[in-house]
Formats: structure tokens, C-alpha cells, sequence
């Protein structure tokens, strides 16, 4: 390819699958303002919200078609035309936190695994790269607080993806909603629960009018990163410094956005508690186990297809090691912080 | 040029209406989803996107059909004032400029769409059942193809009508209500108990008022 | 000439070519196309392949395929087709093939003719009660059908012919069905409301509670209306006769009501009610409306095997005229932002130094005048999207904005040169009917209609009582 010396910066087009307002499209800002900057102005961003070119969930064809150049979006996104894109990310909890999962996509061979994935199975003309490992997603809002199984069978409860599954096979009725329709659907009953993805998008999305009960704890979600995807044709007619910088960006952009999510869901938490009152419940240990147990019920029909099943036995052999050193070696800390603020944690049983 | 005309005519009506059927499916479907909810407490997974398949491709696929019966929305408050003959000849260059370039791109780029939804044989995302997408991606690439053998129809009633000053016919099929009762001006059209509303024979001729307020 | 200056351009070519009378969805479509081609055109994307062929040494033929395959890698063709896929599967529009089969099925149910001799046999001692009945029948088949020129025709066929042989005033008799009629495009389930909701991002459910009492309001400004007048000027209706109106016992009566203005109302009533009161989905809610719809038709005996099938085909025909609207749309908007032409707009309305109440007016005078030679469909698909980004500047909720302008379009029925109801009356009513005499009878209306807006804005409480009721002030 010939060099792209000129004077003007190249121009990326970028578009995520978040409405304007939600904290996440500061959180892509924050990827985009590093980029720029490590590239000397040689690189410049046209952030986009969702739907300003495509839709939410049709990121993934925008990039391939070179609609857009680049997208910033999360691989449950666009599970519909592989269910294994589910897996990196959303997949089953075998005891690995977000970041376990990401060591695992950098140094577990989940690369490889995503590269065979989007590259050899399905042909798309598309990179992706894995940044911010992502807070586990609470189990949700509830009318009426939940304290055992009996509570959540036969609720109607609004998800996506995989965790439709795990919460169909715990007995609840999942209900399918367009995100506009969710808050008036709780308004007018036609769900009894929700969930959404975390406490700055939840308050900024309305949850707290129409729910005063926030579960958090949950293994339907729990250990999601962003996807950073880019047009395979533009990202490759790139000087090799503007790819690294694009590549690496993604790990300098993660440690940011780690930051900003533990100020801003901790604030937002507190500010649901002491402004609308809402009440923060641990999701109850007896939920929990019920969550794992449906998990094993949905593994085995996963592992029906031999590429996911590669995935998973490489994720377990991953968590199984690394989780292992994790749990021994980590310090306990509920106790060192029940003993400087005493009295404040409520973890439940 | 009557002969293709019809045959036009003929297949966007065949497919159209055979997909206007989806919407008994539809009504059916998405009054199960409410019992199934209130009754049993057991929303079904795959209403949601039953619903939108049924309503994209029964609208998609009767675009032809409705392009055949002159039912497209105009903005016609001088149109209709012109001869037959000024309408046609200006129609005829505004298929070539408005119709064509923007159907065929519908085509091709529908194709390439759906060609690589057929790769992955898409499902929805919106729900665990899996519900097939793949096909209804198609539906945007088989309306475009109707909508183009159509267009070619259009292009000759337009020839014709210059030729002869008048439009050719249209065939006989159902009309909005008050089109009927506009042409016979009596209720008797409703009176029959077994019988529909077709149109007398002679509302079929020529281009009337088109159905402005249907909503 | 900026790109800004060249969407705007666009947007002069579309209402041309809106006038010129070519169908406008197809319109939309290849000007959304056309000049996102020119938006969109970049030729180190589009011939990137051509460029690695010529260094890589390529062969004449890839040289040929790779150059002549960059005209057709312009982005606007993706861009296409996703905004038609995205239209395609929009779940708020769903609900617009299910509440139209349900109005056709209603509008064939041979219940218009029980009904107006119903309410007229009950209305009789109020001044002006065929016009009262005339009214109300309108209203409640409006509101089910949805189907404004079949309420019209109906209505002239049986109502206006029964008042003419009362010696009601012409003028008197031909507004009050025109008016009537049009009604059903603005009390609640009104597709005209789901197609706002569609292109405003409002939730459906808020904006049909919105909807609700103003819709009633109105129909009560007309109702007051032909009472009043009747009593100030009692040679326009004349008291009728004994035998004119059937000597019914409160039994027989009670029974009249029960078989044709029950069964309608509480169609209405449940659909409604499922919405408002959360018990369904729009189009969930539309649904069941259709399977009540082939109830009632079945109960009165006119559930034919060949009127279902004309009402599944007219389904089809005008869910695609509707709907392929917003394919057009679509591109086209998207288009229109992306060279910036709302954004030069924006600049420009917001440059004026226009406060919230003069924009308001002017919007709604705007949206009025274009009622006159174009139809709601039009008006609100395509130039609702350029007024809905102004509104945050002004501090004016879409939702409010989408009230007034519901109410607004109703003139757009009865304001000439493109008043249809009036044609549509004028259609079907005896020679010695003037279309200059519906017009003049509709023209009260029209004041009233303006009256009613105004109202509405001074007593906002209006719009949003039953929103905020059901589902809690979030403004
Ligand atoms: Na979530
Ligand atoms: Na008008």
C-alpha cells in the first residue's frame, strides 16, 4: 500500500451500540481521545452513538461492509449469526471474573480461538480487540425483593442473549422487549423484573421510577469486555505505528475505563440508595446456586457444536488454573473492609 | 406490451397477497404470546420475533402489488389536473430517474446482505429460540426484484397511455371501501351477506381518486 | 456550495418532485441514494482494491473487475440496506398491519346503518339529534376503523341523505360527517399516533394516553358546536317527526344499544384499556383488536370467506403504502443529516431568536399549510424528522408537539384544495350537494380545530393528566 503521508489526519469513522446518553459512550471517548492523542493527530475519530449510521446490533455488518471503519460494542451483540460470539464474554461463569476472562483472550489462547472464529468460520473482513473487563452485570430490578427460588419462578423478566436461557431454565418467563419499551413495561406490568447492565446506565436509563429494588450479584453476565472492532481494509492500509497505536490503545483505554466505571457505578449506586430510595440487595446465595445449576443445563447443548466446545474446555482449562491461584492468593477483603467501616456491607448469605 | 402488463400485474398480486395471509399468523400468533402470559404465565420466546418477520415481509412483498394497483402515496393535487398523456410522459422519465436507479441498488446490495446471512444462517438475538433471520433478510432482495419487473409494467402503461391518450386498465381486484360506494353510491354493497365488496366492472377502468386518507 | 447547502438542495428536488405527483417513497429512496452516493463517494476507499492491484502488478482483467467494482463500493449501498433492514424489522410499526386488518374487518361488519339508527332513536329529543347521532357514529367507527373515507362515504350514503329528508340545512349536515369522520386519525388507537411514535422515538403507550382527552376534548368542542348551533338556530335542524324516528320502548331501545353501540365501544374500550393499563404491548393489544374485530364480524353475520380476503389484501396494499414510506425515509434522512442540512437548519431556525411560543406557532402554521395539498403520512414521515431535533432548543416535549400536531392534521382532511372528505362526501351525496357548501359547513371545524390547540397549550394538564396518572410524571 502506498504510504499516507498527507498533512490531514486519517479520519475513523466509529460508531458503538450505545444511545448517546449512556456512560459508556464516555467511556469509548476515553479510547478515542488516547488514540488521537498517541498518534500526534495523525488519527481522528468521528465517535458516533448507535443508529447514527446502523443499528445497535448490526455493528458488526456495518464494520465488515466498511459502512462504518470501526465499532465500539460488546460480541452478545451479534450472537444471532454465531452462537459461539456469546462465549467471548457472556458465556457460562466456571468461577473467572471479567479479567480472568480477558487473560484469558490475551494469554489463554482466546485470541486464536476469536481469530478462527470471525476470520476462518465466518469469513469477515473485520479485527476485533478485547478491552475494559467489565464489572459483573447485577441481577436486576425487581418490583418485590427476591429472597429464594420460589420468589423468581414464574416472574416475567426482560433479558438478551444467553441469559434469556439461564433464566428461562430457573423458571422465570422471559419476556422479549425493545429497550424503549422497558421502563413503561414495568410502569404497566407487563414484566415484574429487569435487567439492564450496571448503576450509572441503569439510572440514566429510568429503572429506579419503576423498581426500588436493585439485585446485584449475578452469573448472567459476568465477565463481559467491550469489543473493538475495524474494518479489516482500513485498519490494514495503516502505517504499522497507527495499528499498534489502534491495538494497544484498546489496553491503555481498558485501565481508564476501569476507573471511571468504579467512580461513577459507586456513585450512581449510592446516589439510587440516598436519593431514590432504592434498596441494595445481595442477590441470595440459594439464587446464585440455581443460576449455576442452570448453567449445566445450557453447557451441554452448547458444546453440541464442536467449535464451541472448544472454546469452553479452553476456558475451563484456563479458570481452573489461573482461579485456583486467584482465590488462595487473594487477600480477604470484606474482612479488612468490615474492619475499617464496620457495619455497612451487607453480603447476605 | 398488454400481454407483459398483465403478467406484471399477475405475479405482484400472486405474491403479494399470498404474504398478505401472514397477517391471520400474525393476529394468531401474538394473541397466543397475551393468553399464553395471563393464562399459563408462559410468554412464548418466539412471538416477539414472529411478529416483525410477519409485518416487514407481508409489507415488503406487497409493495410490487400495491405499486400495481396505483396505491403508493402521490402527492398528486396537480397531477390529477393534467391530461393522461402529460401524466404518462412525465411519468415515464421519472421512472428512469426515480424508480430504477433506486430499486436496483435495493437488489444488489440487499443480495450481498442477505448472501452472508445465508452464510451464517442467521438467528435472532432478541431470544434463546433461535428464530431464523436469514430468510427475512431475502424478503428485502425479493421485493426489489417485484418491484423492478413492476416498474417495467409501469413504464409501459406509460407508453401506452401516450399512444392512446388514456390508461390502460388495471385489472379487477378489491378496492377501499369508499371507492366502491363513491362509484355505485349506494349501500346495497354492504347489504349482501355472502358476497364481498368487489368493485363494479366499470370502476376497474381508468384511474380514479386514489385512496388518500387510508390509514 | 457546502454540502450543507446541497442537502438542503435535496430537500427543494423532493417537494418538486412530491408536486410533480411520482409516487414518494420511490422519490425518497432514489434521492436518499443519489446523493449519498456523492456523500459517501471516496475514492481511496472505493478503488483501494483497483490501487492494490496496481501495485501488486495485477493481471488486465483484475485491473478491469477491481475498477469498475469501485463504482459500486460506495458505502451508501450498505447504508441502504441496512436503514430498510432496520425499517423492516422496527417493532413499533408491527402494530400497523394488525390495527388496519382490524379496522377492515370492522368497517365490512354491516354495523354502521344499526348503529346510527340506534343513537339517532336515543338522541331524538336533543336539538339537532341526527347530526348528534351522525357525530357520535362517526367517532366511535372512525375510532375503530381508522379508515377516515369510508367513514365519509358511509356516513353520506346513510346519514347525510336521512338528514336532508329532515330538512336539515345542507351546510349543517354535510360538516358534521366530514368532521366526524376525520376524528379517527387522532383518538387513540390511531396509527397516525404509532407513526409519530415511530419517528419521534415516543414510547406508543404515553403517546395514546396522551392522546386520549384531547381526542375527546375535541370530539365534545364538536359536539357542544352542533348542539348549540341547533338551539340558536333551530331551521337548521328541524325537531323530527314521529314517524321519522321510529317509536321504540326503552326496552326495544336498551336492546338497540346493546347489539350495535356495545359491542363497538368495548372493542374500543379493551384494546384501549389493555394498553393504557399495561395489561399488553401496542402490538399485542392490536392483535387481539383483530381477533375482536373478526368476533364481531362473525356475531353480525358478516364474516364472509370473500370479505376476509379483501380485508387481509387491503391490509397488505396499505400497510406497504405506509411502510414503504419509511424505507424512502429512511435513507434519505439519514442522508440529509449526514451532509449536515439539519444541522443548517437547526442553525438557522435557532439564528432567529424565536421564542418557544412564536416556534410553536410557527411549526404548527407550517405543518397546517402543508396539510393542504399533501397527506398526514407524508407530513409526518417526512417532515415531522426535521422538526423534532429543533424541539430540546425550544425546551418543547415531542410529546406535547406530537399532540398538537394530531390535532392539527385533522385539517388536513377538510382544508381545500386537497380536502378528501369533502370529495369524498361531494362523491356520494345528490347533485343539489355543493362542494362549496361542505366546504363552507366544514369551515367551523376547522376554527374549532385551532380552538381546541389553543386550549390545549394554555391547559397542557390535558395532554399529560392521564400519562402522568397511569404512568408517573417523568416528564
Ligand atoms: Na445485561
Ligand atoms: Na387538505
Amino acid at each position: 500500500a502506498p504510504p499516507v503521508m498527507a498533512q490531514a489526519p486519517i479520519v475513523i469513522k466509529m460508531q458503538t451500540s450505545w444511545p448517546a446518553s449512556d456512560i459508556w459512550m464516555e467511556f469509548a471517548r476515553q479510547y478515542v481521545e488516547r488514540v488521537e492523542r498517541m498518534s500526534g493527530g495523525r488519527l481522528k475519530f468521528e465517535l458516533m452513538p448507535a443508529g447514527t449510521v446502523v443499528g445497535a446490533f448490526q455493528v458488526l455488518d456495518g464494520v465488515n461492509d466498511g459502512v462504518i471503519d470501526a465499532a465500539h460494542t460488546v460480541p452478545v451483540y451479534w450472537y444471532g449469526k454465531h452462537k459461539a460470539a456469546s462465549l467471548f464474554g457472556t458465556g457460562p461463569v466456571f468461577g473467572g471474573s471479567a479479567t480472568t476472562m480477558l487473560g484469558w483472550f490475551h494469554q489463554g489462547g482466546g485470541k486464536d480461538l476469536y481469530r478462527e472464529l470471525t476470520q476462518d468460520i465466518m469469513g469477515l473482513n473485520l479485527y476485533g480487540f478485547y478491552g475494559f473487563p467489565m464489572p459483573a452485570q447485577p441481577f436486576g430490578w425487581f418490583k418485590n425483593p427476591v429472597a429464594s427460588v420460589n420468589d423468581v419462578n414464574g416472574l416475567k423478566y426482560r433479558t438478551v442473549g444467553l441469559a434469556a436461557d439461564l433464566m428461562q431454565n430457573m423458571g422465570m418467563s422471559v419476556a422479549q422487549l425493545p429497550g424503549g419499551e422497558i421502563v413503561p413495561a414495568m410502569e404497566r406490568g407487563v414484566i415484574d423484573a429487569f435487567e439492564f447492565n450496571n448503576p450509572s446506565s441503569d439510572i440514566r436509563f429510568g429503572s429506579q421510577d419503576v423498581a426500588k429494588n436493585y439485585m446485584l450479584s449475578s452469573y448472567h453476565q459476568a465477565s463481559e469486555s467491550f469489543e473493538f472492532l475495524f474494518n479489516k481494509d482500513v485498519f490494514d492500509d495503516l502505517p504499522d505505528d497507527l495499528q499498534a497505536i489502534l491495538e494497544y490503545g484498546v489496553e491503555a483505554a481498558s485501565t481508564a475505563n476501569t476507573a471511571s466505571a468504579m467512580d461513577n457505578y459507586s456513585s450512581d449506586l449510592q446516589k439510587l440508595q440516598t436519593e431514590h430510595g432504592v434498596t441494595v440487595h445481595r442477590t441470595p446465595k440459594e439464587i446464585l446456586d440455581a443460576q449455576l445449576k442452570a448453567w449445566d443445563q445450557i453447557i451441554p447443548t452448547l458444546e453440541a457444536d464442536a467449535f464451541m466446545k472448544k472454546v469452553l474446555d479452553s476456558q475451563r482449562q484456563w479458570v481452573e488454573r489461573v482461579v485456583y491461584y486467584e482465590l488462595m492468593n487473594s487477600a480477604d477483603l470484606a474482612l479488612a473492609y468490615e474492619h475499617y467501616f464496620p457495619g455497612k456491607l451487607n453480603l447476605g448469605k | 406490451m398488454l400481454r407483459y402488463i398483465a403478467f406484471a400485474d399477475d405475479l405482484s398480486a400472486w405474491f403479494g397477497k399470498v404474504f398478505a395471509w401472514g397477517i391471520l399468523i400474525m393476529a394468531f400468533g401474538v394473541g397466543y404470546e397475551v393468553v399464553a402470559r395471563y393464562l399459563f404465565r408462559a410468554p412464548t420466546p418466539w412471538a416477539f420475533d414472529l411478529s416483525y418477520i410477519l409485518y416487514g415481509t407481508l409489507f415488503m412483498m406487497a409493495g410490487a402489488y400495491t405499486l400495481s394497483r396505483d396505491g403508493h402515496v402521490r402527492g398528486d393535487f396537480i397531477y390529477r389536473l393534467w391530461k393522461p398523456r402529460t401524466q404518462a410522459r412525465l411519468e415515464l422519465v421519472l421512472y428512469f430517474i426515480f424508480f430504477f436507479p433506486g430499486i436496483t441498488a435495493l437488489v444488489f446490495s440487499g443480495w450481498k446482505y442477505a448472501e452472508r446471512s445465508w452464510r451464517y444462517l442467521e438467528v435472532s438475538s432478541n431470544s434463546p429460540a433461535g428464530v431464523p433471520i436469514f430468510q427475512f433478510k431475502t424478503v428485502i432482495v425479493a421485493a426489489g426484484i417485484l418491484l423492478f419487473l413492476q416498474g417495467v409494467a409501469q413504464v409501459f402503461r406509460c407508453i401506452l397511455c401516450i399512444k392512446t391518450g388514456e390508461w390502460p386498465k388495471t385489472a379487477e381486484d378489491v378496492e377501499e371501501l369508499e371507492k366502491v360506494l363513491l362509484q355505485t353510491k349506494s349501500l346495497d354493497a354492504l347489504k349482501s351477506e355472502d358476497e364481498g365488496i368487489l368493485p363494479p366492472r366499470e370502476l376497474a377502468a381508468g384511474r380514479e381518486p386514489r385512496d388518500r386518507d387510508a390509514q | 456550495m457546502t454540502d450543507a447547502h446541497i442537502a438542503v438542495g435535496m430537500l427543494l428536488i423532493l417537494i418538486l418532485t412530491i408536486f410533480l405527483g411520482f409516487p414518494v417513497a420511490f422519490t425518497l429512496m432514489a434521492l436518499g441514494v443519489g446523493f449519498g452516493y456523492y456523500a459517501y463517494f471516496d475514492a481511496a476507499r472505493m478503488w483501494r482494491a483497483y490501487d492494490r492491484a496496481l501495485d501488486s502488478g495485477g493481471d488486465a482483467f483484475t485491473l478491469a473487475e477491481t475498477w469498475i467494482g469501485g463504482f459500486f463500493n460506495n458505502r451508501i449501498f450498505d447504508l441502504f440496506v441496512n436503514q430498510t433492514y432496520s425499517v423492516i424489522q422496527n417493532d413499533v410499526l408491527t402494530a400497523i398491519p394488525l390495527f388496519l386488518f382490524m379496522g377492515y374487518i370492522v368497517e365490512r361488519a354491516n354495523i354502521v346503518d344499526r348503529l346510527f339508527s340506534t343513537l339517532y332513536s336515543v338522541t331524538r329529543r336533543l336539538p339537532g339529534s341526527m347530526a348528534v347521532a351522525a357525530l357520535v357514529t362517526c367517532t366511535l367507527f372512525a375510532t375503530a376503523t381508522g379508515i377516515v373515507g369510508a367513514v365519509v362515504t358511509l356516513m353520506g350514503l346513510l346519514a347525510l341523505p336521512a338528514m336532508l329528508k329532515a330538512r336539515y340545512d345542507v351546510r349543517y349536515a354535510t360538516g358534521v360527517i366530514c368532521a366526524g369522520g376525520t376524528l379517527g386519525i387522532l383518538i387513540p388507537p390511531s396509527i397516525l399516533l404509532i407513526v409519530y411514535a415511530a419517528t419521534s422515538g415516543i414510547s406508543v403507550v404515553r403517546m395514546y394516553a396522551a392522546a386520549l382527552l384531547p381526542g375527546l376534548a375535541l370530539a365534545g368542542l364538536y359536539l357542544t358546536y352542533v348542539v348549540v348551533r341547533a338551539i340558536l338556530q333551530p331551521q337548521l335542524a328541524p325537531r323530527p317527526t314521529k314517524e321519522e324516528v321510529g317509536d321504540h320502548t326503552p326496552a326495544q331501545l336498551v336492546w338497540m344499544m346493546l347489539t350495535s353501540f356495545a359491542p363497538l365501544a368495548f372493542l374500543i374500550l379493551a384494546v384501549l384499556g389493555a394498553i393504557l393499563f399495561g395489561l399488553a404491548t401496542p402490538s399485542e393489544a392490536a392483535a387481539i383488536g383483530a381477533l375482536g374485530g373478526l368476533a364481531l364480524a362473525a356475531a353480525y353475520r358478516a364474516l364472509t370467506w370473500r370479505r376476509l380476503k379483501e380485508s387481509v389484501y387491503l391490509t397488505a396494499r396499505t400497510t406497504a403504502m405506509v411502510c414503504w414510506l419509511f424505507v424512502g425515509s429512511a435513507t434519505f434522512a439519514s442522508v440529509f443529516a449526514y451532509l449536515g442540512g439539519q444541522q443548517l437548519i437547526s442553525d438557522f431556525v435557532t439564528g432567529l431568536d424565536m421564542s418557544p411560543l412564536m416556534f410553536l406557532i410557527m411549526a404548527q402554521i407550517i405543518i397546517f399549510i402543508l396539510g393542504w395539498p399533501l397527506e398526514w403520512t407524508e407530513i409526518i414521515v417526512i417532515f415531522i424528522p426535521i422538526f423534532i431535533p429543533l424541539l430540546p432548543h425550544f425546551g418543547i416535549d415531542p410529546l406535547f408537539f406530537g399532540i398538537l400536531v394530531a390535532i392539527n392534521l385533522q385539517t388536513a382532511f377538510l382544508s381545500p384544495p386537497m380536502a378528501m372528505s369533502a370529495y369524498y362526501l361531494k362523491g356520494v351525496s345528490p347533485s343539489h350537494v355543493k362542494l362549496t357548501d361542505i366546504f363552507r359547513g366544514m369551515m367551523p371545524y376547522m376554527l374549532i380545530v385551532i380552538l381546541c390547540m389553543v386550549v390545549i397549550y394554555l391547559f397542557p394538564d390535558i395532554v399529560y393528566m392521564l400519562p402522568d396518572l397511569l404512568y408517573g410524571g417523568q416528564r
